[in-house]
């Protein structure tokens, strides 16, 4: 009870009020422009939260990642264009609900089931976390190699499109993890005689550059040209709710159970768990012939699972220091800086600053339904913002906020390169959430299985040692073996359909 | 900019062996089997099979149905086709270098108001908003970052601003 009331004190001030607010606002704008992402947002944000204490800085990130999960489902279902990946799944679905004039209904749906997949995944996290934590405690080397390669993997098989141009993203990300003193020989590696990257690639610029620098050299080379949706006005949002809370509420339940434990999964995130939430609900529904023209069940059960795991990704992030999506990725980035090292102890030396946090995230899916009434109401203006205005405007931020990353302009080079690099990346179907995965996760891979091997004297079996260990490496190693299994039997039946396809050509 | 198979499977093939031999050059940890040079060589293997299944994939492709025209090893995707876009994207990467170059010399704000005009123009904006939005983004980004979060941004040509 002692630390609830510290924790209540660290989060009921006005500081930490004007943050969230700011970061809400923030976030909402940025999801609901298509073509702007939730974490690109979140680093955005990460030049401000340097000069933050760590409640309120953490807290305005927590609050503009979901705010913008939710946010990104407005431009989906007026323009079907996603505002953030997470809502790719069933921006078809909301459009063509617009398309019949019933944008009310699946605008309100999305706040309402938003805001309760949240609070759900909140919950989870508040309960789950510190028991997790009390494992975690006991955990060594070969647990966390286990858990980084786990997320790695997530990262790969379930991420990508294709998985190979998913694994050739990780390896990016986790070649630039190598780069610089940080490794555990102490040796300077891939740094050619610079002083600069001796610390290493700055991870902050590095965000900056893939997430928001790519889309504004994308969008200029576009032209930014503006949108227009089939329906100019929306009407009461909340008309719809008590009809749906009462239909829908199993396919809620389930969204949210879902969206839990995707988000939980480390390097599987809101995404992933919106595209299994759609397939699942078609699968399990009495009429899933009405799915893809206009049904709002689907959307129901996306929208609960994405917030869910927008929430639960918290808890590797928290627990493991393991980061279950590129948003948690960046705020451990953030966690380190502020001095609070991500991982079990965090639980036990700060736990009034932990349960600050938890406390936000309740709040921010709170104020979400208010500030997300607001938004709907001018989203059609909003979505038609100026883009042609926006991205000047957000390179300078982008340049602004490398430079502040370390007050040289060498975080402006770094933001650059990798603004290249990510809009390279794009072009050739290349995923870049993988990559970040790899510049976060790599460092504590490579570290884990060094210490490991010195502390097992070089053997391997030093990782199957310990029983959660053995679980969880023989888990990563059927993972592997499964995707591998799957990938030799699909490229048979291919292989057999071609030929059948050639005797049937030959004969004809 | 697209990279058909054989090009980005030749790019990173090169890059991978590039990397798996540079990283020989690391000195071991005394005592240890593996050191500092471990973690590149994985990931050099890994980048190099991701390469060599792209370089098959396409061989196969090229195999399978030898008629039909290749595609170019460097392909322009939908949007370079549209006049001024290509240029549009130099640009911008351009303003950024000349500011990684000459805004110590000459100061966050005019630097940073000459990025903001200059894409403002080049997106057709018209010149009123040009210059009221390069004015109050300006000024608005050096009072935040100079005055409230203390970031040193340089002042350059300008005297010290009153805020």
């Amino acid at each position: 009870m002692d630390v609830l009331t510290q924790a209540s004190a660290l989060v009921f001030q006005w500081q930490v009020f004007v943050a969230i607010i700011a970061a809400a606002g923030f976030g909402l704008l940025v999801g609901a422009i298509p073509g702007l992402t939730a974490t690109m947002a979140t680093a955005l944000l990460v030049p401000f939260a340097f000069f933050m204490d760590p409640v309120p800085a953490v807290g305005m990130m927590v609050t503009c990642a979901a705010m913008a999960i939710f946010a990104g489902d407005i431009p989906g279902i007026l323009l079907r264009i996603p505002g953030t990946p997470a809502s790719a799944a069933y921006a078809s679905e909301g459009y063509a609900m617009t398309q019949q004039g019933r944008a009310e209904e699946a605008l309100g749906a999305s706040l309402l089931f938003s805001a309760i997949g949240g609070l759900f995944g909140t919950f989870v996290l508040i309960f789950a976390a510190p028991t997790l934590a009390e494992i975690a405690l006991n955990f060594s080397s070969a647990e966390y190699f286990w858990m980084a390669l786990l997320g790695l993997t997530c990262a790969v098989f379930i991420g990508a499109s294709s998985p190979l141009k998913g694994m050739i993203s990780l390896f990016i990300g986790l070649f630039v993890a190598t780069i610089g003193l940080n490794n555990p020989a102490g040796v300077p590696r891939f740094t050619f005689g610079s002083s600069d990257l001796l610390a290493g690639v700055d991870f902050i610029p590095a965000m900056i550059g893939l997430f928001a620098v790519s889309v504004v050299l994308s969008t200029v080379a576009a032209g930014a040209p503006p949108w227009e949706s089939p329906q100019k006005k929306t009407g009461n949002v909340f008309h719809a709710w008590g009809g749906l809370l009462r239909r829908y509420w199993p396919q809620q339940l389930r969204g949210n159970l879902l969206g839990t434990v995707v988000g939980a999964l480390p390097g599987a995130g809101a995404d992933i768990a919106a595209w299994i939430a759609y397939a699942v609900s078609r699968r399990f529904s009495r009429t899933p012939e009405k799915y893809g023209t206009g049904h709002v069940e689907g959307i129901v059960e996306c929208t609960s699972s994405n917030n869910a795991a927008v929430s639960s990704a918290w808890i590797p992030a928290f627990v493991f220091g393991i980061p279950g999506d590129t948003i948690t990725a960046i705020v451990i980035g953030v966690l380190y800086v502020k001095g609070l090292n991500p991982g079990p102890t965090l639980f036990i030396f700060n736990p009034e600053t932990i349960y600050a946090v938890f406390l936000i995230f309740i709040l921010a899916n709170l104020v979400m339904v208010p500030l997300g009434w607001l938004l709907i109401k001018s989203a059609t203006r909003m979505i038609q913002a100026p883009r042609r205005i926006l991205m000047p405007l957000i390179l300078a931020f982008c340049i602004v906020g490398a430079y502040a990353s370390n007050n040289s302009v060498y975080g402006i080079v770094i933001m650059l390169v990798f603004g290249v690099l990510g809009f390279i990346m794009e072009e050739n179907d290349i995923p870049i959430a993988p990559c970040i995965l790899g510049i976060v996760l790599g460092p504590i891979v490579e570290a884990r299985f060094i210490s490991g091997m010195i502390r097992g004297d070089g053997s391997l079996l030093y990782f199957f040692e310990r029983p959660i260990a053995a679980g969880l490496g023989l888990f990563v190693i059927a993972i592997w073996l499964l995707s591998l299994v799957g990938w030799l039997r699909r490229r048979k039946r291919r292989l057999a359909a071609a030929g059948t396809q050639d005797g049937s050509e030959a004969s004809a | 900019m697209r990279f058909n198979d054989l090009m980005l499977g030749s790019m990173l093939l090169l890059f991978a062996v590039v990397l798996g031999a540079y990283s020989f050059t690391f000195p071991p940890i005394p005592g240890q089997r593996f050191g500092a040079a471990l973690f590149p060589q994985v990931i050099a293997l890994g980048l190099g099979g991701c390469a060599l299944t792209l370089l098959l994939q396409s061989w196969r492709r090229a195999r399978a149905n030898p008629p039909a025209p290749r595609t170019p090893l460097i392909s322009r995707t939908e949007w370079t086709l549209k006049p001024g876009a290509i240029a549009a994207v130099f640009l911008t990467i351009g303003l950024v270098v000349l500011y990684i170059l000459f805004s110590e010399k000459i100061g966050f704000l005019l630097s940073i108001s000459a990025i903001l005009i200059i894409l403002f123009r080049l997106l057709h904006v018209p010149w009123s908003s040009t210059l009221a939005a390069t004015l109050v983004g300006s000024i608005l980004l050096d009072f935040v970052f100079r005055s409230l979060l203390l970031v040193p941004l340089p002042f350059g040509i300008l005297p010290r601003l009153p805020w």
